[in-house]
């Protein structure tokens, strides 16, 4: 069999995928790239059965057949190639796949592909067609806090759901919460779900790949994205449900802080070079001295004071919270100030963008 | 459970012959029976790819395989299923590194539509002798919603799972019949819904509400007691259910003929369908619900200590959790097993007191029951009405509590012990014949 395609669109179709491929997994044939060549069309699949991924690619070929190469291997030979305008050539010939650009060949060792797993499809008619661009800028403005444990599959996922026109994007930990709403251009039918936080790098990575319109299937325990003809990634959803966060976002606050994003960010980093192991962060918060200073101690390594520039209103309050969590939000946000709203010691505090209703973080403090 | 996880043991061994080691440990090892509903055998699989797999390659063989080892087994399918399931088996402990205050996010697992908590199955319903009866009838409505037993009555003392079982029931129906409406609330609920509307005028609406349900399922009865607007709205809504065959589902924490001030037409209609009680946990059951309780908690009690909690702690469940609930606690801060010093600790300072009830107390009780004035039972009156109650307080005392019988005569007012004697004797003879009067008796030494 012969293949004749384009190097770029290759190289990038590989590079897409590659990553889902696994390292270690009892099954060797899972951390290789499946090629499905048929008449005039090349499908490239990969999976590390959490995620799935298909890349479908226009080719010349003489002839069907289907072949399996290890994931890293071809990265990193295609990784090591400039970028040139070409055609490549694959050949297999017993066992062996030769790949030819014009300037480098190379022989890969082909793997056994008999055990390389169906990727599942979603049964469901419904197709949401969806901009790719606004449902990432929903995942990655959350993701980050939802939780590394699996303990709670519902808290290690991405709450999607449809609110009157806007998607909302929801994830937590319980110790803090993200919230992003993105307005959809047209009305459509989703259905909430689940997605597992850990497929989010790799089903984003996917999406950003593309500009056109890309159809959203969701069934119970899968969701899909499919460009058509181009690409399609498959991702586990959590059968579960989000709890109702709504309920725990303060109504009203006793104090208020509003200050620039990157006052308050600079003053953080610069707090918590003297932060202790837990990475506590003191906010002390007095109106009437017109005051917002940042505190930290470290018995081992000395203690810092930081004052911000900042308009205070309300009572006066002082709390401490882990550094990590407030420093995590300000990635999703783009306005230049933002407000910190407090209600005592032990309430949760809300920041939120100033000028920007779509985004709300909501972060506990710590209890000592 | 332990059944089929045994019949899978032996069914792996077989299919491990089958397929080649890698991708056996891939795609078989992780797998467990989950169910058996009926010869059709649900295997839980974890993911997608699993599933597609093992229906693509295996399914004729693992089907013949499971058939040899049991033959009423008739189908099998695949159910995904969620990671912390497939986790449940291995001890997890990992100490809590952050001092963060979590959220309260927790209390809110409530399905908003339907109102159902999706934390109380069937699978995590434990089955004892004291329940048993109720279970079964609970799982024969969960086949045919409506047709049998309608309305199902579940009523028994607090804490002994009657919500638990109740939502089971809704929660199995909506994932059996994905197309029924199912509908939990409370009696106290329904009430201020019901007033709010009447408030509102908008009484349609509220009708409207509540017919378009195909399961109404709603806890705590009781509450009806002397509420006549209630039970009149209750009545409507009952016979429309009824001639349609939509499922009611009710609780109380006692027989619908004992709860007071009910209209006849309401309790006749309870009488109708199924009246089924949840009894006194007994000592296995208590056993086997603590070592459940542990379960979602990831921490082992060793067998002395189960049973020493078993022991201490009686009948209710909810205090069974509470205690649990604190020894996992413990045991996460402490980082260590807690042993049987600790958990005696614990029980000390949690438990709840020993009830010490005066003879007072038992006539207030008794009289509240009976509805009639406190004082009648220390007067000389010798009413129907009086008489009866005061007969059983006798009774009651003696039996239970084994007062002499002077000291009871003296307690209610100066009666003479032989009065008290043949009250004593006329109820026990009584019980033997009648056994609304023993049903009645039962029920107060319950709120007792």
């Amino acid at each position: 069999m012969k293949l004749e395609l384009h190097f770029q669109e290759f190289k990038k179709m590989v590079m897409l995928v590659e990553r889902i491929a696994a390292k270690h997994m009892t099954l060797p044939v899972l951390s290789c790239l499946l090629f499905d060549v048929k008449k005039n069309q090349l499908t490239i699949k990969a999976t590390n059965l959490d995620v799935g991924a298909e890349v479908y690619l226009s080719a010349k070929s003489d002839g069907e057949e289907v072949f399996a190469i290890p994931a890293a291997t071809l990265s990193a030979f295609l990784g090591q190639m400039g970028d040139y305008d070409s055609f490549v050539n694959i050949e297999s010939s017993s066992g062996n796949i030769q790949i030819n650009t014009a300037k480098s060949k190379c022989t890969i060792k082909a793997v056994p592909y008999e055990d390389f797993p169906d990727i599942p499809k979603v049964s469901s008619e419904k197709k949401i067609s969806l901009p790719p661009e606004l449902i990432v800028r929903g995942l990655r403005s959350v993701w980050y806090s939802a939780s590394t444990s699996s303990v709670k599959p519902e808290f290690a996922s991405v709450y999607v759901y449809l609110k009157d026109d806007s998607l909302v994007f929801a994830a937590t930990d319980s110790f803090r919460l993200a919230e992003k709403k993105i307005r959809l251009p047209s009305r459509s039918d989703i259905p909430d779900i689940l997605i597992p936080f850990k497929n989010i790098t790799d089903i984003s990575r996917v999406l950003e790949s593309s500009q056109e319109s890309i159809e959203v299937s969701i069934s119970k325990n899968l969701i899909s994205f499919e460009i058509p003809h181009k690409v399609c990634i498959v991702s586990r959803a959590i059968d579960g449900v989000f709890p109702d966060y709504k309920q725990i976002i303060p109504k009203n606050y006793t104090t208020e802080v509003i200050a620039l994003k990157q006052d308050i960010q600079n003053s953080l980093k610069l707090s918590n070079v003297f932060s202790d192991k837990f990475n506590q962060v003191k906010f002390i918060i007095d109106p009437k001295a017109k005051l917002f200073e940042i505190q930290t101690k470290n018995s081992d390594v000395g203690e810092n004071k930081t004052s911000v520039d900042a308009a205070v209103s309300g009572e006066k309050i002082e709390v401490n919270f882990n550094y990590k969590y407030i420093a995590d939000c300000f990635q999703s946000i783009d306005s230049d100030s933002v407000s910190l709203q407090l209600s005592g010691s032990n309430k949760a505090m809300v920041i939120t963008p100033i000028g920007d209703k779509s985004f709300m973080y909501l972060v506990m403090p710590m209890n000592r | 459970m332990n059944d089929y996880s045994q019949i899978w043991q032996t069914a792996l061994i077989e299919i491990q012959s089958l397929v080649s080691p890698a991708n056996y440990s891939t795609w078989v090892k992780t797998t467990k029976i989950v169910r058996e509903e009926e010869g059709i055998v649900f295997l839980g699989v974890p993911n997608e790819f699993t599933r597609e797999w093992l229906f693509k390659k295996c399914h004729n063989s693992i089907l013949r395989i499971l058939r040899q080892l049991n033959e009423r087994v008739r189908a099998l399918e695949y159910v995904v299923m969620r990671e912390d399931e497939q986790r449940s088996d291995e001890a997890r402990k990992k100490a809590i590194s952050t001092s963060t205050i979590a959220m309260p996010l927790q209390d809110f697992y409530i399905n908003k539509e339907d109102n159902l908590n999706p934390r109380y199955t069937f699978d995590n319903f434990v089955i004892g002798p004291f329940n048993e009866l109720a279970h079964a009838a609970a799982a024969m409505v969960v086949k045919n919603p409506g047709q049998v037993y309608n309305p199902l009555f579940v009523y028994g003392g607090t804490g002994r799972g009657k919500t638990h079982l109740i939502q089971a029931v809704g929660n199995k129906i909506k994932s059996l019949f994905p197309n029924k409406k199912v509908y939990y609330l409370t009696a106290e609920r329904f009430g201020s819904d019901l007033f709010d509307a009447l408030q509102t005028s908008k009484a349609q609406q509220f009708k409207e509400k509540y017919r378009k349900y195909d399961i109404l399922i709603m806890d705590d009865v009781q509450f009806f007691s002397s509420k006549e607007k209630f039970q009149e709205e209750l009545f409507h809504i009952f016979n429309t259910f009824h001639d349609t065959a939509r499922q009611l589902v009710f609780s109380s924490d006692r027989h619908p003929n004992i709860i007071p001030d009910l209209e006849d037409r309401i309790r006749s209609r309870f009488n109708a369908g199924m009246i089924i009680d949840i009894a006194e946990l007994d000592k296995e059951s208590r056993m086997a619900i603590i070592r459940t309780k542990c379960g979602p908690h990831n921490i082992t009690l060793t067998e002395e200590i189960i049973d020493y909690l078993a022991t201490e702690i009686e009948d209710n469940i909810r205090e069974i959790e509470g205690i649990v609930n604190i020894v996992a606690h413990q045991t996460i801060h402490k980082n260590k097993d807690l042993n049987l010093n600790d958990i005696k600790n614990i029980l000390k300072n949690n438990a709840k007191p020993k009830k010490m009830l005066s003879s007072k107390e038992i006539v207030k009780t008794v009289c509240n029951f009976y509805n009639i004035d406190e004082d009648s039972i220390y007067n000389k009156t010798r009413k129907k009405e009086v008489v009866k109650p005061r007969q059983v307080i006798m009774y009651i005392l003696r039996e239970d509590f084994s007062l002499s019988f002077p000291s009871i005569g003296d307690k209610l007012g100066g009666r003479d012990h032989t009065t008290v004697i043949h009250s004593y004797e006329k109820i026990k003879e009584d019980i033997k014949s009648n056994s609304l009067l023993l049903q009645e008796i039962t029920q107060l030494r319950t709120m007792l």
